[in-house]
């Protein structure tokens, strides 16, 4: 079965290429991931602003240089972001608590389960923000972006063998720093 | 998040805790953050201003003869040969007194789909004064716009109301008063034309992102097995999931994941649980055995012929063999449909849910029989090979071959590919070895929701949940279904497509559009099917769309078609389109039609699109109005009255607010020839367009002329030089 949406994408994409007036419907379409994604690693909004900007604006200017890979053009945009915030790592770290951020909310079990449930995860995504930057980043775009490890790849520069490895030892990471991370029977 | 497991993370992780805490992970979602609109539109503005420069610098001329990058700096040398060789020429040349060659160019020129907040942009090949170009400049419907400059040779013409008019072909002049800073002036007026998209559509919603690679958790190895296999069954619950496993055994799983039990060791096959979850039967030695699940108990029946289907329909159990339908009576087994013969080749497939059809096949090919009345009705070509895929909830739609019909065998609408799962919510699943697509049952709402392998999948009761088969049977939460379009929305799609097959003159693709009711109408050759004549049907645009609340469940759209020469617009022509369909998962079709004299394309201000709400009517028009002459625009009920309505007039719009419009009651708007445009023009003659009072509720759906895409992948062709 083809992908209609991804056939979509790669029509937009060509278009842009060829007319930089185009951009505006790549913008529409990937704005509200690119910021949402932004907005989790620095936590700000005039920050997420401003970095949002900055991944449109060279994205923008890069579009003729684009080449499609067969990746979605997502993976190209969150290349860019990661990039652009990692510059601002270098002098920003983010502040805001964890809670504000990820809803914890899930759904199910009685109430206290769900209490230790939240507890946990939140225990855990603590642990992630503790993390070097790349483990931290690989995690977040899996976890929370839910990508594939070949487009986590294109966003991060490495290969996807890389990324796994970073996967792994993150999360192994966290096994060992939640020593109390038990599961919950 | 789902908080299911994603297959790609098995390979990653491989230790069960390490997993454990991967789907913690997963199960922490990330809401939508803080987001100022302004910022969102402040950013794509200046996007779109750096991608205007962007292409000014693009089309430079010097930039495109010494392309590639690589020859920058040979091309830059031999600019610096060139200027000077130039200067040294003129220098040295007399005062030249042949004609100059002012050149004016738009990227905008012939475009079919400029979008509405950008500015017209003029280009020219050599510095202008400002001045004198600016007072040269004309547009087309007459437009209040102001100026903006860059670098002399590139002016920005924005229309002061914010926006270009929508459905609107502009004509822009720049007249010969215009001069250069050399002080030569032009001595004929140069000109182009474009069309504009329709009203601003809302941003486009991104689209939502497959789960890579797959998302759920599996249940059980034991299903499929080898060999037979029998379509899973869920708990009227939605808590379990009974399947039969090897050699028969039927087994069930809790579908949050939990051991198997075995409710029967061996021999079953066709399972089938009651509506209310109470009994679950099947086939076992040539007997229909029902399981009471609360006590475990079994009743047997033995019937002959052998079952081929089993089903439920209320707390009845009906069963279908090669000889027809039958339900348990109180003095046995009672046949209520036959099939007719020959019956060798033949077996009952499904009865559908609500008891009235059931599906058989013969041979290859697929047959619906109506069981009250015997009735047989054929889907798809006799032996063409045809799979029975399913029924809809209610039984009154059945899916075979990836096309849905209805119980006359009539196809309603298309499916992609897929193994295709009916919900109780009226969401198809579309499930395959690559990947989950959702889709509603009128074919349209395509939406992938995961890469993987997502094979036969099958929804849970309550639409929660469903299951499929990858190495085993699994379960994955549904996926959020995408709030399904307003009514308006689904009739302007297909619309658009209607109108669109017209304009390419495909009559069959049209047809595919129309009720009979519909081909009928269209078939007295007035309106005509497709248009012909001297002029090209250039483009078409919706006017408006609204629910008709005489008629529910129909929607009524008023299109206007241009038809014209080269880039002149000659003549309009407007058909109100009545749109019905069936039943609410059917797609709309063109059930009417009435069509307005055709009206030449003059000056003056043109209606080009209509908001109808209850309380609230806004007039779109293409030029920019005189105040004063708003008075001359009413709307009048079916007896002619004005109707009384608070009118302000902003931006090209005339709203008409406090209204109590009847709902289903018919209205007309009325645009006299005393309206009059910032340039003076007027219409000819009176101008209406009539609409019917939208149901009181519809407060803001009334109309969403957005939907409808004006044809703008084929652009018009090349209008003569100006």
């Amino acid at each position: 079965m083809s992908d209609p949406s991804r056939d979509e994408e790669r029509r937009l994409v060509d278009r842009a290429k060829r007319d930089p007036r185009e951009f505006g419907a790549l913008y529409d379409r990937h704005f509200q991931q690119i910021y949402r994604f932004v907005y989790s690693r620095v936590r700000e909004q005039t920050a997420a602003e401003d970095v949002t900007s900055e991944v449109f604006i060279k994205a923008l200017k890069a579009m003729p240089r684009y080449q499609d890979t067969g990746r979605p053009f997502a993976a190209w945009l969150y290349q860019i972001a990661v990039n652009a915030i990692a510059d601002r790592y270098r002098t920003l770290r983010p502040s805001q608590p964890l809670e504000d951020f990820h809803d914890l909310s899930v759904g199910g079990p009685p109430i206290e389960e769900q209490a230790a449930e939240r507890d946990e995860i939140r225990r855990i995504w603590s642990i992630v923000e503790e993390l070097p930057n790349q483990q931290r980043t690989a995690l977040v775009l899996k976890f929370q972006e839910d990508m594939k490890i070949e487009d986590i790849a294109i966003a991060m520069g490495k290969t996807p063998g890389a990324v796994k490895l970073l996967i792994h030892r993150g999360v192994s990471r966290l096994r060992e720093e939640s020593g109390a991370l038990r599961p919950s029977e | 998040m789902s908080g299911e497991m994603d297959p790609e993370l098995y390979d990653i992780l491989g230790d069960p805790e390490l997993i454990r805490i991967a789907r913690k992970l997963s199960s922490a979602s990330a809401p939508e953050p803080p987001l100022d609109d302004a910022f969102k539109s402040a950013l794509r503005r200046e996007l779109m201003a750096e991608a205007w420069r962007e292409t000014e610098g693009k089309n430079a001329w010097w930039r495109r003869v010494f392309a590639p990058a690589g020859l920058a700096w040979v091309g830059a040398a031999a600019m610096v040969v060139i200027v000077a060789s130039v200067v040294l020429y003129t220098t040295n040349q007399p005062v030249s007194t042949g004609p100059f060659q002012l050149v004016i160019t738009s990227p905008q020129k012939d475009s079919g789909s400029v979008a509405l907040r950008d500015p017209i942009l003029v280009s020219f090949n050599q510095p202008m004064d400002h001045q004198s170009t600016e007072a040269a400049v004309q547009i087309t419907p007459a437009t209040t716009v102001a100026f903006r400059w860059s670098d002399d040779k590139t002016l920005y013409v924005q229309p002061t109301s914010g926006n270009l008019a929508p459905n609107t072909q502009y004509l822009v002049t720049i007249g010969p008063g215009a001069k250069t800073q050399g002080g030569n002036q032009i001595d004929t007026p140069k000109t182009f034309t474009f069309v504009t998209q329709p009203t601003a559509s809302p941003s486009a919603l991104p689209s939502p992102s497959p789960k890579s690679n797959g998302f759920g958790q599996q249940l059980t190895t034991a299903y499929p097995p080898t060999g037979t296999t029998y379509p899973v069954v869920w708990s009227a619950d939605s808590s379990t999931v009974y399947f039969v496993a090897a050699g028969g055994a039927l087994e069930s799983v809790p579908a949050k994941g939990g051991p198997t039990k075995t409710l029967v060791a061996d021999g079953a096959s066709l399972p089938a649980i009651a509506p209310e979850g109470d009994r679950l039967a099947y086939v076992r030695g040539g007997k229909i055995e029902t399981l009471t699940l609360a006590t475990g108990e079994t009743a047997e029946l033995a019937v002959t012929p052998a079952p081929t289907a089993l089903g439920w329909v209320k707390d009845q159990l009906y069963w279908g063999t090669n000889e027809g339908v039958y339900q348990a009576g109180p003095s046995g087994p009672t046949r209520i449909a036959t099939i007719p013969p020959p019956n060798d080749t033949t077996a009952i497939l499904s009865i559908a849910p609500d008891g009235t059809h059931a599906a058989f096949g013969r041979d290859t090919s697929l047959f619906l029989l109506d069981i009250a009345s015997g009735q047989t009705a054929n889907l798809g070509q006799v032996g063409a090979g045809t799979t029975f895929q399913g029924w809809s909830p209610d039984g009154s739609r059945v899916v075979y071959n990836g096309l849905i019909a209805d119980m006359s065998g009539r196809t309603v609408s298309a499916l992609p590919t897929g193994d295709v799962s009916w919900s109780a919510q009226n969401e198809i699943l579309l499930g395959s070895d690559t990947g989950l697509f959702t889709v509603r049952p009128d074919g349209t709402g395509l939406t992938k929701v995961a890469d993987g392998t997502y094979s036969r999948p099958v929804w849970a009761p309550d639409s929660s949940t469903f299951v499929f088969l990858r190495d085993g049977l699994w379960v994955a939460t549904a996926p959020t279904l995408a709030p399904a379009p307003a009514a308006t929305d689904q009739a302007l799609a297909v619309v658009n497509a209607f109108m669109q097959a017209r304009k390419d003159g495909n009559s069959d693709r049209a047809l595919l559009y129309l009720t009979d009711a519909g081909k009928a109408a269209y078939n007295t050759g007035n309106p005509p099917l497709i248009p012909l004549g001297d002029s090209g049907f250039k483009r078409f645009y919706v006017l408006y769309a609204e629910g008709d609340p005489s008629t529910p469940g129909s929607v009524r759209v008023a299109v206007r078609m241009v038809f014209g020469h080269g880039n002149v617009e000659q003549t309009t022509i407007e058909e109100t389109l009545s749109l019905r369909r069936a039943q609410a998962t059917d797609p709309f079709l063109v059930d009417a039609v009435t069509a307005a004299a055709p009206r030449d394309v003059t000056k003056g201000p043109q209606v080009v699109g209509m908001t109808i709400t209850a309380p609230k009517i806004e007039v779109t028009f293409d030029s920019d109005l005189v105040p004063t002459s708003v008075s001359s625009i009413t709307l009048q009920d079916s007896q002619g009255n004005v109707v009384d309505a608070t009118v302000n007039y902003a931006d090209r719009i005339v709203t008409f607010s406090g209204l109590r419009l009847k709902a289903g009651a018919h209205y007309r708007l009325v645009v006299l020839p005393s309206v009059v445009d910032v340039g003076s023009s007027h219409i000819v003659t009176e101008y209406d367009l009539d609409f019917v009072g939208p149901a009181p509720d519809a407060t803001s759906g009334g109309v969403t002329p957005t939907a409808a895409v004006s044809p703008s992948p084929s652009p018009s062709p090349k209008p003569t030089a100006s």
